[in-house]
C-alpha cells in the first residue's frame, strides 16, 4: 500500500465492546519465541499487548499507536530505541532502558512498560540477573504478519481496521464533490448564470 | 455450589458472554461487570471459553495475577493467564488424593479429553492422544487409569434398550438423551413438563462412577469407601452433575471430583511431565476398555451414532451394513434423519449448541415433532468443543480446532477393533457377571435415574 502517512490501527468506538480480543491476539502474535501456541494453556510468560482497551462509563476501545509523524516517543527517547521505519514508528526492545520518558511524551497513553521475554524466559536487567527487564511496548503494525495486524483480524465485532488517513481524506474530498455535482448537475439555469 | 463465576474486579463489561449464553443467565450493564444467575445458569462453561478479560499487567497492575491466583487456589505451577469468567477449580482435592496413601485413586477420562489435551502442551489442533494420555495418567499416581468410553459402551446398552422398549412397547417419545447435564439443567429449568422424554439413563460419568465404587471395587478387591473417583472431562457441567444429591447410588457419592481437561493439564504440567515425550499406553481393564461407538460420545452425532449402529443389530439381528452412518454426521444445529432397520423406520433428531434446541422444544410442546430420538448437545459441536477443552487464544482459530477435534474422533474411531457397544468384551462381561441385563434390576439401582428432584421408582 503506498501511503505517505504513518498507517496506524484506528478502532470504531460504536463497535467496539471492550473484549480484549484485540490485546490477546497481539500477545499471541508478537509471542511465537515464547512458546505461545494456539491455546492458552501454552501461555508460559506474562501477556504483553502492545494495544491497550479502556472502558470508560459510555464506551470503549483500544488505544494505540498512531505513529506520529513528529513521534514524540522517538524524539525524547535518549537511547536511540524508538525510530523510524519507513513511515512507521518501531520501538528497539533490546536498545530500551525502561526510563518512561516516551510514556510520559505520549499524548494517547500508547506506550508503557511491560516485562520483556524471549525463548519463555524473563530477559535479565544488565547488571541485574535476579530482576527481569522492563521494556517499551507500543504498536508495531505486526510487520511480520502477511495478513496484516492480529488485532484487525482477531476483533469479533470489526471494530478494527488499519486507517490509512490520507486515502480516507481524498474519499471524503470525493463525496463532498459529488455531494455538490448533484446540486450542480439539478439546477441547469444556475449554470446559465 | 458455584460452578462458573465472573470475577468482578476483572470483567470489562464486554457481554460478550451474554451474548452466547444459551440460556441469558448473565446480567449487567454494558461496560460494567456482569453477573452469573446461578439459579439460570446450566454451567456449560461457554462463557468461560469465549471470555478474553484477562488479569492484565498494563491494567490492574504488576500484582494483581498473583492476587488472582490465589483467590482462585490454583497450584503455583499454574502460570497461564487468568480470565474474568471461570470455573471453580478443584484441582488441589484432587492431589491431595493422589498422595494419601490410604486413597485408592481411580480416574475415568471422557472422549474428548484426548481429542484436545495435547493442544495444551503446544501439539496442533485436534492432536489425537489417547495413549499419552494413559500414560500420563498412570505417571500421575492413579491406581486405575479407566476410560468414560467403557460406560459410553454400557450407556448404548441401556440407552439403546430403553428407545426399543419405548418404541415397541408405546412408551413417551420421542426420546431424548440424557449425557449432557447442561441440557438436562436447561429442561429441568424450562421444560419440566416434558421430563418423561429425557432418557433414564445416567451419562456416562455418572454411570462409570457408580460402577467404581460397586462393580469395580468388588474386582479389585478394594472396599469402596476408600475409593476416590475423578473424573476428567471436556466440560464445566460435570462438577455440577456429579455433586447433584441423587449421584450416590452406590451408596457413596459416585463421582467425587471432576477434572476439566484444562486442568489436568494443569496436573500434569504440576507434576513435571513431558506429556509430548510420553510413549502410548493402554487403559486399564476392565473399565477402560472402549470401542469406537463409546469414542464418538465426544462429538455431535455420535451418540446417535453408536446407538443406532448398536439398536440395528438388537433390533433386526443383523449386522449393520455401514458402520459409518454418516446421515446423522455434521455440524448443524438442528438436523433429521430417517434410518430403516429392519421394517421400522426410525426418525431422529440430532441437536447440537443448546440455543437450537428451543424451536425444538416448542414444536415438541405444539405436538409437532414427529421423531423417535433425539440426541441434544449444548456445546457449539459437541463435546470436543465443550467449556473445559483447552481455550484458544484467538477466535479466528475457532473453526479449525472445531474441524481438526471432530476429525480426531472420527479417526480414532475408525483405528479400533471393535466399534460397536454391544461387541466390547469387558461390557459383555459386566453383564454377564454384574448386571445381569440392560434395564435390569441393578441397572436400575445404579445406572439409570430422575429429574427435576422425582423419586426413583422401586423397580
Amino acid at each position: 500500500m503506498a501511503n505517505e502517512f504513518g498507517l496506524f490501527v484506528s478502532a470504531d468506538i460504536g463497535k467496539c465492546t471492550g473484549c480484549k480480543a484485540c490485546e490477546l491476539a497481539c500477545f499471541q502474535a508478537h509471542n511465537k519465541n515464547n512458546k505461545v501456541g494456539k491455546t492458552i494453556g501454552t501461555i508460559a510468560v506474562p501477556v504483553t499487548p502492545k494495544l491497550y482497551v479502556t472502558v470508560i462509563e459510555t464506551a470503549s476501545m483500544p488505544v494505540q499507536c498512531k505513529h506520529c509523524e513528529n513521534s514524540p516517543c522517538r524524539a525524547v527517547c535518549k537511547q536511540g530505541a524508538i525510530v523510524k521505519v519507513g513511515h512507521q514508528i518501531i520501538v528497539n526492545e533490546a536498545k530500551c532502558i525502561g526510563c518512561k520518558d516516551c510514556l510520559v511524551a505520549c499524548p494517547f497513553g500508547a506506550v508503557t512498560l511491560l516485562p520483556f521475554h524471549a525463548g519463555g524466559k524473563p530477559v535479565p536487567q544488565p547488571g541485574n540477573p535476579g530482576e527481569g527487564r522492563i521494556v517499551a511496548s507500543k504498536c508495531d503494525l505486526c510487520p511480520e504478519e502477511p495478513l496484516g495486524p492480529a488485532c484487525v483480524r482477531a476483533c469479533p465485532n470489526q471494530a478494527l481496521g488499519v486507517a490509512d488517513i490520507n486515502e480516507s481524506r481524498k474519499q471524503k474530498n470525493i463525496a463532498a464533490a459529488e455531494a455538490l455535482a448533484v446540486v450542480n448537475a439539478g439546477a441547469p439555469e444556475r449554470r446559465a448564470l | 455450589m458455584t460452578v462458573i463465576a465472573i470475577d468482578q474486579n476483572v470483567c470489562t463489561g464486554c457481554q460478550e458472554c451474554t451474548k452466547i449464553c444459551p440460556n441469558l443467565a448473565i446480567e449487567g450493564l454494558p461496560h460494567q461487570p456482569q453477573k452469573i444467575d446461578e439459579n439460570k445458569c446450566v454451567m456449560c462453561g461457554q462463557c468461560v471459553q469465549k471470555c478474553k478479560s484477562y488479569v492484565s499487567i498494563a491494567e490492574h497492575g504488576f500484582g494483581a495475577y498473583a492476587l488472582v491466583h490465589k483467590e482462585r487456589g490454583l497450584p503455583e505451577s499454574v502460570v497461564e493467564p487468568l480470565f474474568a469468567a471461570h470455573n471453580v477449580t478443584h484441582i488441589m482435592e484432587v492431589k491431595k488424593a493422589l498422595a494419601d496413601p490410604g486413597a485408592y485413586t481411580m480416574v475415568q477420562c471422557a472422549p474428548a479429553v484426548r481429542a484436545a489435551i495435547a493442544e495444551d502442551f503446544g501439539a496442533p489442533l485436534g492432536d489425537l492422544a489417547a495413549g499419552r494420555l494413559a500414560a500420563a495418567l498412570r505417571k500421575l499416581g492413579f491406581d486405575r487409569v479407566f476410560d468414560t468410553n467403557y460406560a459410553a459402551d454400557v450407556t448404548i446398552m441401556e440407552e439403546g434398550s430403553e428407545l426399543i422398549d419405548r418404541v415397541k412397547n408405546g412408551g413417551v417419545l420421542p426420546m431424548f438423551t440424557s449425557c449432557c447435564p447442561a441440557w438436562v439443567k436447561y429442561l429441568e429449568l424450562n421444560y419440566p413438563e416434558l421430563r418423561s422424554h429425557l432418557s433414564s439413563c445416567k451419562s456416562p460419568q455418572q454411570m462409570e462412577g457408580a460402577l467404581f465404587k460397586t462393580y469395580g471395587a468388588a474386582v479389585l478387591k478394594t472396599p469402596p469407601e476408600k475409593v476416590f473417583s475423578v473424573s476428567v472431562m471436556p466440560c464445566t457441567a460435570k462438577q455440577y452433575e456429579c455433586s447433584r444429591p441423587e449421584m450416590n447410588d452406590s451408596g457413596f457419592r459416585d463421582v467425587d471430583v471432576v477434572l476439566t481437561t484444562r486442568e489436568l493439564a494443569w496436573l500434569i504440567k504440576d507434576a513435571g511431565i513431558d506429556f509430548v515425550g510420553l510413549q502410548n499406553e493402554k487403559f486399564d481393564l476392565p473399565m477402560g476398555d472402549y470401542t469406537g461407538a463409546g469414542e464418538i460420545f465426544g462429538v455431535t452425532g455420535g451418540v446417535m451414532e453408536a446407538a443406532l449402529r448398536t439398536g440395528y443389530e438388537l433390533i433386526t439381528g443383523k449386522a449393520i451394513p455401514a458402520v459409518d452412518i454418516t446421515a446423522v454426521r455434521g455440524i448443524d444445529g438442528f438436523r433429521t434423519a430417517e434410518i430403516a432397520v429392519g421394517d421400522l423406520t426410525l426418525k431422529v433428531g440430532i441437536v447440537t449448541g443448546l440455543k437450537n434446541v428451543k424451536p425444538v422444544m416448542e414444536s415438541l410442546k405444539a405436538g409437532q415433532l414427529d421423531l423417535h430420538f433425539v440426541e441434544v448437545m449444548t456445546c457449539p459441536v459437541g463435546c470436543v468443543t465443550g467449556g473445559g477443552q483447552p481455550k484458544l487464544v484467538v477466535e479466528t482459530d475457532f473453526e479449525e480446532a472445531y474441524k481438526q477435534r471432530i476429525s480426531a474422533t472420527y479417526d480414532h474411531d475408525k483405528e479400533l477393533p471393535i466399534r460397536k457397544s454391544h461387541e466390547n468384551p469387558s461390557v459383555k462381561k459386566l453383564y454377564a457377571d454384574f448386571l445381569k441385563k440392560p434395564l435390569g434390576e441393578k441397572s436400575h439401582k445404579l445406572l439409570h435415574t430422575t429429574y427435576c428432584g422425582d423419586k426413583k421408582a422401586h423397580h
